[in-house]
């Protein structure tokens, strides 16, 4: 950033050129998005049926919409680096009424990978990684729902690596298959210290 | 009344004197003797290689082509040219014709479709026989799909061009048949687009034959109030149009009726009509029945009694009526009729009607009438796209989402409510109106329409207007995606709508819920140029829904050999050059049935079918091409097994010279090859497809060129 003699930072950052330029542009971003998502994300014509039917879009500032335009124009860093990207559901409500057709749900899964490559990720989504690696679960069961299982006639536990612990190590082989353990422990231990 | 008699006679006499001008046309076809070997001199042939600009010789390396095609037996001289379709480019054939004495010609382009014609023009001119002319297709089966290989191409091109030398090698002298035109021509569809192709036929001198399937003309734009953007009542500028039609001497209508039929080709179409059991006489049916002075008058005598109430579909059912009925009091004809499904036959109506118009017969059969025409204009229309199908936005779920044809029928001082627009559910009268665009059109989910309807977005805004006209204090939200005002003065109506106060709301509706108390809607949508989700409160939504062909177009079409594209509409012969005409001769398209279209555009398009469908009528004549079967009757057996499998019923046996030997009726021979290809003796020549033509395109391109 070039700075304005006399001028305090936090005005230049104020002032700064924020017009879209050729080089915000990675054609090869849109690419890899279609590719991984399988869905036609190039596609999109903007008629914000997806956010209309979003469930977290009235309660945030999450617009799946914008992510999809995003991946029209290839704008790799302004997707990749928007905390915004990880307040989608996964409950395909966008997907369901697309009119073109279009899964944004995976399209969004395909940013977060792509993002996950870059270590940006919340801290709660990696200690969900080290829940799953210890428990077998995202959200193990608790106190609170083993009372109220118990009241309406269920098990304790779930028939799940809860019930069956001896399971554990298989998943934790296939996280390991893909280092999402290490990532995981590396980067909260990087942030958190 | 006795007016109407007369005109009616007239017209029964003008049809008779009709039916014995035309001499029937075998007879008048010159029977040509067919030559039955290829032409005697050596062939000369001429190879004539475009580059269509670029989109040729972009993938195909023309000089390479070129010195190639000079070294194919038989080819006497090679040109090439950037558009050999061009003045200078047809000028290089008809000189070489002459310099070179050339035998044949091939010009390596585009495909026949367009430029046969062109180049067979410009064949004769230089002094052969038309038919002397082959044309290889290197752009749209070559060079186009082959865009990104240019070696493949280049290699593919020089088998199209040895292949088309080796039957133009062999082609033959051919001279078109020439059969006379029926001075009379059909319109299918009484709508707006086929009552005034019928009314620019019959104005041009022609006996014009014009089938509705419904009881009454008028179509679609009978439903409508208002039209955009002028505001002009529809039925003020429809009804007079309906009643010319009616009156019309050259017109003869058939309402309630479809085509059953149809046989034959341009000039001569044998068409049957199916004249549906309606249960109610016309006058002249009466009086020809002897009832002097009876038949139906449309006093409406018979409405009253009748027991059965069904909903009225005119009025999208939101009327009821009985099933003795006319639609709405300006029908033209003004003819009751029993809807032969839910009437009971009590016959309360036939003594209502009384004995001295005795206009009901209970017991009244489907009709058949064949007539004969030169020519044929489809004008099937549409229907609206069953938007419940889209169940997000729960229409036919919640009573307060409504169609924009319900919309019209609402607001029309003729309609339901005597254009008193009311909500559907409790009769209020609603003050906050959301219209949503788009309603099953640009929709790719394999539910709604991929395409744009083209005209929901102007009847929409029109509604918008009319609600300011009527509910003072009212509020109107268009959700849109795009406004498309394209036509003449539709932008500055757009400009007039918001200015009248109506907010519009970039943003497809994600969806619709009814609050079950107030059967009020919520409107969920993203404003995208506010980007903020919204949640809208209305009283009444309007769904502009898709539009798509009307019900009975697909059975018309394939009646008349017609095509349509993947998503029903039946196709032109050309998007840009000929959107009137279709690829079967003398058929043409009217209106919507071709794809949607507003009023404006249905009538110019009505306008130019009637135009074009008049053309061969005018001429009196047309030209067939030569392509039919012709027997060598030194080789036909007579075993008679060609006769059975042809489809047009083309061939007969006949004894000649104390032989039996098949004949050919050449007019009826559509020359598909069916008989050629299966004769045991190889007795069927097919002209201009003979089989020594084929086997020597078959060897050019087995043999690679070799002897
Ligand atoms: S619903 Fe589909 S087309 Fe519409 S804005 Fe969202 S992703 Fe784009
Ligand atoms: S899947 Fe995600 S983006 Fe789509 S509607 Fe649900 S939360 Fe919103």
């Amino acid at each position: 950033m070039v700075r304005t003699k006399g001028y305090p930072a936090a005005l230049d950052q104020k002032l700064q050129d924020t017009r879209l330029h050729n080089d915000d542009s990675n054609p090869e971003f849109t690419k890899n998005v279609k590719a991984i998502s399988r869905t036609t994300a190039h596609m999109c014509y903007q008629c914000g049926t997806c956010t209309g039917s979003c469930p977290s879009a009235p309660r945030s500032t999450y617009r799946i919409r914008k992510f999809m335009r995003r991946a029209v124009l290839g704008l790799e860093n302004e997707a990749l680096t928007d905390p915004d990207l990880w307040l989608c559901t996964t409950c395909y409500s966008c997907s369901d009424r697309c009119p073109r057709d279009i899964i944004p749900t995976d399209v969004i899964m395909a940013m977060r990978n792509l993002a996950f490559k870059r270590d940006i990720i919340p801290v709660n989504f990696l200690k969900t990684v080290q829940s799953i690696y210890k428990t077998g679960h995202g959200v193990p069961n608790n106190d609170v729902n083993r009372a109220a299982r118990e009241k309406i006639g269920l098990s304790r536990d779930p028939p799940t690596t809860h019930m069956y612990p001896e399971y554990i190590p298989g998943i934790q082989k296939i996280l390991d298959h893909y280092n999402l353990k290490a990532n995981s422990d590396r980067i909260v231990k990087e942030r958190e210290g | 009344m006795v007016e109407k008699k007369k005109t009616t006679t007239k017209k029964t006499e003008t049809k008779k004197k009709d039916t014995k001008k035309v001499a029937p046309v075998k007879q008048e076809i010159k029977k040509q003797a067919p030559v039955k070997t290829g032409p005697s001199e050596k062939p000369r042939i001429g190879v004539f290689i475009c580059h269509c600009g670029t989109n040729i010789a972009g993938s195909i390396d023309i000089k390479d082509l070129e010195a190639y095609a000079k070294t194919i037996p038989n080819v006497a001289h090679t040109d090439n040219y950037q558009y050999v379709c061009s003045t200078p480019g047809q000028k290089k054939i008809t000189d070489a014709i002459r310099d070179q004495k050339l035998t044949g010609t091939v010009v390596a382009a585009c495909s026949p479709r367009l430029h046969e014609p062109t180049f067979r023009t410009a064949t004769k001119e230089g002094g052969l026989n038309q038919f002397r002319f082959e044309m290889a297709n290197i752009r749209e089966q070559n060079a186009w799909v082959h865009m990104h290989d240019k070696e493949g191409a280049t290699d593919k091109a020089k088998d199209t061009i040895r292949i088309a030398v080796a039957k133009a090698s062999l082609l033959e002298d051919l001279t078109p048949k020439t059969v006379p035109v029926e001075k009379a021509a059909m319109v299918v569809g009484a709508g707006i687009a086929g009552m005034q192709a019928a009314l620019d036929l019959a104005a041009a001198g022609i006996k014009t034959y014009l089938i509705e399937s419904a009881p009454s003309i008028g179509g679609r734009m009978s439903q409508l109030d208002k039209t955009f953007p002028t505001l002009d009542c529809s039925q003020c500028i429809l009804t007079p149009k309906m009643v010319d039609v009616g009156r019309d001497s050259n017109i003869e209508l058939y309402t309630y009726s479809e085509v059953d039929a149809v046989e034959g080709y341009i000039g001569n179409f044998d068409v049957t009509i199916r004249k549906k059991a309606r249960g109610v006489l016309t006058m002249a049916e009466a009086e020809a029945r002897g009832i002097i002075g009876g038949g139906c008058n449309g006093c409406g005598d018979c409405d009253p009694v009748c027991p059965v109430v069904k909903p009225n579909v005119f009025e999208m059912g939101m009327k009821p009526r009985k099933a003795i009925y006319i639609n709405h009091p300006q029908v033209v004809p003004l003819l009751y009729t029993i809807d032969f499904d839910s009437c009971v036959k009590c016959g309360l109506c036939v003594t209502a009607c009384g004995p001295e118009r005795k206009a009901i017969d209970l017991e009244a059969k489907d009709e058949f009438i064949k007539v004969k025409v030169g020519t044929a204009i489809l004008a099937t229309g549409f229907e609206l796209f069953p938007i419940e199908k889209k169940t997000e936005w729960g229409y036919k779920k919640f009573e307060n989402v409504i169609t924009g044809l319900e919309f019209e029928r609402l607001i029309c001082a003729s309609g339901p409510t005597s254009g008193h627009l009311v909500r559907p559910s409790d009769g209020e009268t609603p003050k906050r109106i959301a219209f949503l665009l788009c309603a099953g059109s640009r929709d790719n989910t394999g539910v709604g329409k991929p395409y744009c309807s083209r005209f929901c977005c102007m009847y929409s805004l029109k509604h918008a207007h009319q609600i300011y006209e009527k509910i003072p204090g009212a509020q109107t939200y268009i959700f849109y995606m795009d406004i498309r005002s394209f036509g003449k003065a539709y932008e500055e109506f757009y400009y007039r709508i918001q200015d009248e106060g109506t907010k519009f709301v970039r943003g497809r509706v994600a969806n619709i819920l009814e609050d079950p108390k107030s059967k009020n809607l919520h409107v969920y949508a993203d404003d995208t140029l506010l980007d903020r989700p919204m949640d809208l409160e209305v009283d009444l939504v309007v769904l502009a829904s898709a539009v798509q062909p009307s019900e009975d177009t697909n059975r018309t079409r394939k009646l008349f050999g017609v095509s349509c594209s993947m998503d029903g509409w039946l196709l032109e012969a050309h998007p840009k050059l000929n959107p009137c005409g279709t690829t079967t001769a003398g058929v043409f398209l009217a209106g919507v049935c071709q794809g949607p279209k507003d009023i404006p555009d249905t009538v110019a398009s009505a306008e130019g079918a009637a135009s074009a469908a008049s053309i061969p009528i005018h001429k009196g004549e047309v030209e067939l091409e030569p392509y039919f079967a012709t027997c060598i009757e030194e080789k036909c057996a007579g075993c008679g097994m060609c006769v059975n499998l042809c489809p047009y019923s083309a061939l007969a046996l006949v004894d000649k010279d104390g032989r039996t030997v098949m004949e050919v009726t050449e007019a009826k021979c559509k020359g598909c090859g069916t008989c050629g290809g299966f004769c045991p003796g190889g007795a069927i020549w097919m002209n201009h497809f003979a089989t020594p033509q084929i086997v020597a395109q078959i060897d050019a391109f087995l043999l690679g060129g070799e002897q």
